[in-house]
């Protein structure tokens, strides 16, 4: 669970109509999850015990659940992922100099979310698109034969603001 | 069940159907290495060790969750089987600290054991780093999770065992590790430190915090705990006369190897220095410390002139619901042979004499009607009055395993916010004081929709007509009026409970303790009965809040009643009994506790002998019951301690502790259990038993034991009740004083399906508005109760240095709104005003206390909050009304 600041309170009485939308399901824990994380970005802390309690689960139970899978977050993520690869194909093409320089435009280092919530970064093994080496994924958009270039034009908003 | 024939290591050996590779193992005599298996948790296969070859296919699994099939030829130590578990002890350990040398689980590391038994030393692998000691304030449990091998028998233990679901793994791969929410310290998740995750860890990762000794304790005794009624069977390890350590017993068939924070780290109140350790006798307005013969002629002398200047009945007795049987049957024949008097009670007048009177009246039976197995078989559940995780915490896990894993429905009935409630399936709060008419609207609306058992109604009761008559106004809205709670929601209790086939009621203190406590427990009898459950399984059951509550009434330390529940007024009994002891006994019933200390106070009764009880704090009015002490023209007090009562004594015996005596306990199911002497009495003190027998004998009127052993044969010969437990046999396990049949547990009745009498007894009774509530200035209604972290009045739990330096002073809760409108911040000094007295408390806000009620433990020595009670009685028992008083609130220091 990564640190970042948090500068919207999540929308609790959302979460708390999701959660009841999944009451009469069996199995429910990780749909309701999916769920939540897609309407408000990530899972609140504080929806672990309103869950716990609907689905009489722990609450630890519901945190081991959640920490489990990557793919699942308690804190806010950015408009937009950045995720640049560091699988093999991508690092003999230069991956490694590809993620430090959107660490440089973006002002952040991995797992970190920009405090205006606009991206966040992360790396990913493979993508499977080597023959396009190195690769960046921003959203669900990627980006192939990435150089320094080509980086600069990605993130041209963000120029001199990291 | 069909049998099942397997090849195991060359050898043929039968099983049943259902059963795991290893089960038949261990039952056949052949050792299979385990680190997450055990027998009080379903089992997983985490860890690997287990595994065994199947040699037709070559196959290997994991021996704990594979179910045996016939013609397996299965082999636990093949060579391939030797390899694997070899390399998985090698990865465990290569995560492992090199800390054995200082490991405080020494010998008993159950990874070191099997490293050792296969031979592993020196680990030929890349080590990986792990995280290390978190730093925790807790005075109980050390964490250490670099020692952790992942068997997730702690995560078990908490989940399926205690039910209280404080840890569970988080995160994945390498950084997974049992963790509570959001990563905190022990202290500040749901854990209740039950000690159950300690006892149950292989390696040394959950540790006892500062050990009084680290290391295998030369001796283990197994022993009854001494806290409440609930009677777990405790382990204690002893080194130099000195207990180091208490481990749940795993064959208990009350706790299953489970405990609560009491049971695991109470017992140090044992080796407390405040402990006395020679007889006492004022001199001059002086304690000094004096033989035991110089105490004991002190005190003959004294008793003796008493009776022979005003009569035997200028004399009184009290005795303890935390001595043992055999010392309540003695203290009882020490009043009435010795001393000549009916005046002997014991303290389980202020809370359990309710259920004596109602259950008797209702059922012939005093006491619970079924055993805590047979709770957790139960489809629904009534809990009323009664914080089970605090004051019986092991009947609080059978109920929450019901309703998590076995599918029960539980129905709480409790004002206050406790932690069953998030585990109930429907939660009435009704005010204060009227549970007889919510229970009695239940009941109409049973009888109303026909929801009633009329074969059970017809064949084993009677009286059923007058009920139904009586209950007529207790229609729901009436009901709502009175209770507030909704009318509806008592109709879908009544159903819910009405169309189970197996329904329970579990109650405590919250019912016992009212002026209408009596009542209260034959309206919930009366619900019992209408539906069918009672002699069933399901039943009634009535917790204690000592461990021997239950036997001190059964061996009849009460005015009125000789051992067995016989009437002293009952001329063929009384004369059974005067015959055993060949001396007249007294015939008319003798005064209760309360009554004793109003006599006292007016000087009718001169002389008190107490045995293990502290009235100065447990009863009402502790400023009369002081006058009424101090007015006495000798009190002989035995305890453990000097307690505020035993500072007014004229003579203080040293008593032993639980640990260093011989006897039983009656726990609350009715369960007969063996104290086992686990120490040497420390100093010159003695058992009570010891003490009361030495008594008798100086007061020139010797009683004819001359050992434990022949009170035991007496007992089971004079007390019906106990003559169908062959408890003196300490070899017997599972001995219920009640003839429950002992029929797979389905099918368990309580006397053959019979009521004792032939039929159960329907006792209408009403409503009464609560003396306790809210008047003209006191406008809040204090509750009373029991908290987790310690026991009774604190007599003991005070003086256990663990108890105390996590729970160190007395609090009063106090909801949001309320505290508000006094103008009261978290943490700050209060008082708690009552038209009787009033005590200081810091206050707790939180956000579980409904409007207009507040919250306040009992048991702290230094903040008696029964100042704030006045001696009003159950006009049936004579139990004093401890539970609930109206009150208000002040800040201690007004602003400015």
């Amino acid at each position: 669970m990564d640190k970042t600041p948090e500068t919207v309170k999540p929308d609790m009485t959302r979460v708390a109509e999701i959660i009841d939308s999944y009451r009469e399901q069996s199995w429910p824990l990780i749909p309701l999850l999916q769920e939540i994380q897609d309407e408000i970005g990530y899972i609140p802390p504080e929806a672990i015990n309103p869950i716990a309690r609907a689905f009489a689960l722990f609450p630890s139970e519901v945190q081991g659940v959640i920490t489990f899978y990557e793919q699942l977050y308690t804190t806010p993520r950015g408009k937009r992922v950045v995720r640049v690869c560091r699988g093999t194909a991508c690092h003999v093409r230069g991956g490694k100099t590809i993620l430090k320089l959107v660490k440089q435009h973006l002002g952040l280092e991995e797992g970190q979310t920009s405090p205006d919530l606009e991206y966040t970064l992360e790396t990913v093994a493979c993508i499977g698109v080597c023959a396009l080496a190195p690769n960046i994924v921003i959203g669900k958009d990627t980006h192939g034969n990435m150089n320094p270039k080509k980086v600069a034009q990605l993130f041209e908003d963000k120029k001199g603001s990291g | 069940m069909e049998a099942i024939t397997i090849t195991l290591n060359g050898r043929e050996v039968s099983g049943h159907t259902g059963m795991t590779v290893l089960e038949l193992a261990r039952e056949s005599g052949v050792d299979i290495p385990t680190l997450c298996h055990d027998p009080c948790l379903a089992p997983i296969g985490a860890c690997r060790i287990c595994l065994v070859e199947d040699e037709r296919s070559g196959r290997l699994s994991a021996s704990c969750v594979t179910p045996i099939e016939a013609g397996m030829v299965i082999n636990t130590e093949s060579p391939k089987v030797q390899e694997r578990r070899t390399t998985i002890i090698k990865l465990m350990l290569s995560s492992h600290p090199d800390s054995c040398l200082v490991c405080d689980k020494g010998n008993t590391c159950e990874l070191r054991k099997i490293a050792s038994d296969i031979g592993i030393g020196v680990i030929d692998m890349q080590r990986i780093p792990q995280p290390a000691t978190i730093e925790e304030v807790n005075p109980f449990i050390e964490r250490d999770l670099s020692k952790c091998i992942l068997c997730a028998k702690c995560i078990r233990a908490d989940q399926e065992m205690v039910v209280e679901g404080a840890i569970d793994y988080i995160n994945r791969g390498f950084a997974s590790k049992p963790a509570t929410l959001n990563d905190m310290p022990l202290e500040n998740s749901e854990c209740t430190f039950c000690g159950t995750c300690v006892a149950i860890c292989p390696t040394g990762a959950l540790m006892e915090k500062q050990p009084v000794y680290r290391g295998t304790t030369p001796t283990n005794v197994s022993t009854i705990c001494p806290f409440c009624g609930c009677g777990c069977s405790i382990n204690l390890g002893v080194r130099d006369n000195r207990i180091v350590r208490a481990r749940p017993g795993k064959e208990s068939t009350v706790n299953h190897g489970t405990l609560c924070v009491r049971g695991s780290y109470g017992y140090d109140f044992v080796h407390s220095p405040e402990r006395l350790t020679s007889p006492l006798m004022r001199v001059n307005g002086d304690f000094e410390a004096v033989s035991w013969e110089q105490a004991l002629d002190h005190m003959s002398s004294e008793l003796n002139r008493i009776k022979k200047a005003h009569g035997s009945n200028s004399l009184a007795v009290l005795g303890s619901s935390r001595c043992t049987n055999e010392e309540n049957y003695l203290l009882q024949r020490l009043a009435r042979c010795v001393l000549g008097t009916n005046n002997i009670d014991n303290s389980s007048r202020l809370y359990s004499a309710a259920s004596i009177a109602g259950l008797g009246a209702a059922v012939g039976f005093a006491g619970s009607t079924n055993c805590l197995d047979a709770l957790e078989q139960s489809e629904v559940i009534l809990v009323i009055g009664a914080n089970l995780p605090a004051s019986a915490p092991i009947v609080g896990y059978a109920v929450k395993r019901a309703a998590r894993y076995k599918g029960a429905k539980l129905l709480l009935v409790d004002p206050q916010q406790t932690r069953l409630a998030s585990f109930a399936h429907l939660w009435l709060r009704p005010r204060i004081g009227t549970d007889v008419a919510l229970i009695n609207g239940m009941a109409r609306f049973i009888i109303n929709e026909g929801l009633l058992d009329d074969e059970f109604v017809t064949r084993k009761t009677d009286n059923f007509e007058a009920l139904t008559k009586d209950l007529k106004k207790y229609t729901p809205k009436y009901v709502e009026k009175v209770t507030g709670v909704p009318g509806e929601d008592v109709c879908r209790a009544a159903r819910l409970f009405a169309e189970a086939t197996l329904a329970s009621i579990v109650y405590g203190n919250g019912i016992t303790q009212h002026v209408t406590g009596t009542d209260s427990v034959m309206a919930l009898a009366n619900l019992a009965m209408l539906t069918g459950n009672i002699g069933i399984t399901g039943g009634i059951f009535a917790m204690q809040r000592y461990c021997n509550g239950q036997g001190a009434c059964d061996m009849g330390t009460t005015p009125d009643l000789l051992p067995g529940y016989q009437s002293v007024d009952n001329d063929a009994e009384r004369k059974r009994f005067a015959d055993r002891w060949g001396t007249d006994l007294p015939v008319n019933p003798g005064l209760t506790a309360l009554e004793v200390m109003e006599q006292a106070k007016d000087g009718n009764v001169k002389g008190i002998c107490i045995v293990g009880e502290n009235p100065v704090l447990s009863f009402p009015s502790p400023s009369l019951v002081k006058q009424a002490l101090e007015s006495l023209d000798f009190l002989v007090v035995s305890d453990m301690f000097l307690t505020e009562t035993a500072k007014l004594a004229n003579v203080v015996l040293p008593a032993a502790s639980f640990a260093e005596k011989e006897g039983t306990f009656t726990n609350f199911e009715g369960r007969v259990q063996q104290l086992h002497k686990v120490i040497e009495p420390l100093g010159d003190s003695l058992p009570d038993w010891e003490i009361i027998n030495r008594m008798a004998s100086s007061m020139g009127n010797p009683m004819p034991y001359s050992s434990l052993q022949e009170v035991m044969d007496e007992i089971q010969e004079m007390v019906s009740l106990y003559q169908i437990t062959d408890y003196r046999d300490s070899q017997t396990k599972d001995i219920h004083r009640a003839e429950l049949d002992r029929d797979p547990l389905k099918k368990r009745r309580l006397y053959k399906g019979q009521f004792p009498s032939g039929f159960g007894r329907f006792s209408p009774v009403h409503y009464e508005p609560p003396a306790e509530m809210p008047k003209d200035g006191y406008p809040l209604t204090l509750l009373v109760g029991s908290i987790l972290y310690h026991s009774g009045t604190g007599s003991r739990s005070s003086r256990s240095p663990r108890l105390r330096a996590f729970s160190p002073e007395a609090y009063v809760e106090i909801g949001e709104s309320d505290a508000g409108q006094v103008g009261i911040s978290d943490g700050e000094s209060v008082k708690v005003i009552s038209p009787i007295g009033e005590v200081n408390a810091v206050a707790k806000i939180t956000d579980t206390m409904p409007e207009g009620m507040l919250f306040m433990p009992l048991s702290f020595p230094s903040t008696p909050v029964n100042q704030l009670f006045g001696i009003t009685l159950d006009p049936r028992t004579k139990t004093p009304a401890l539970k609930a008083c109206a009150v208000k609130l002040e800040r201690a220091e007004p602003h400015g």
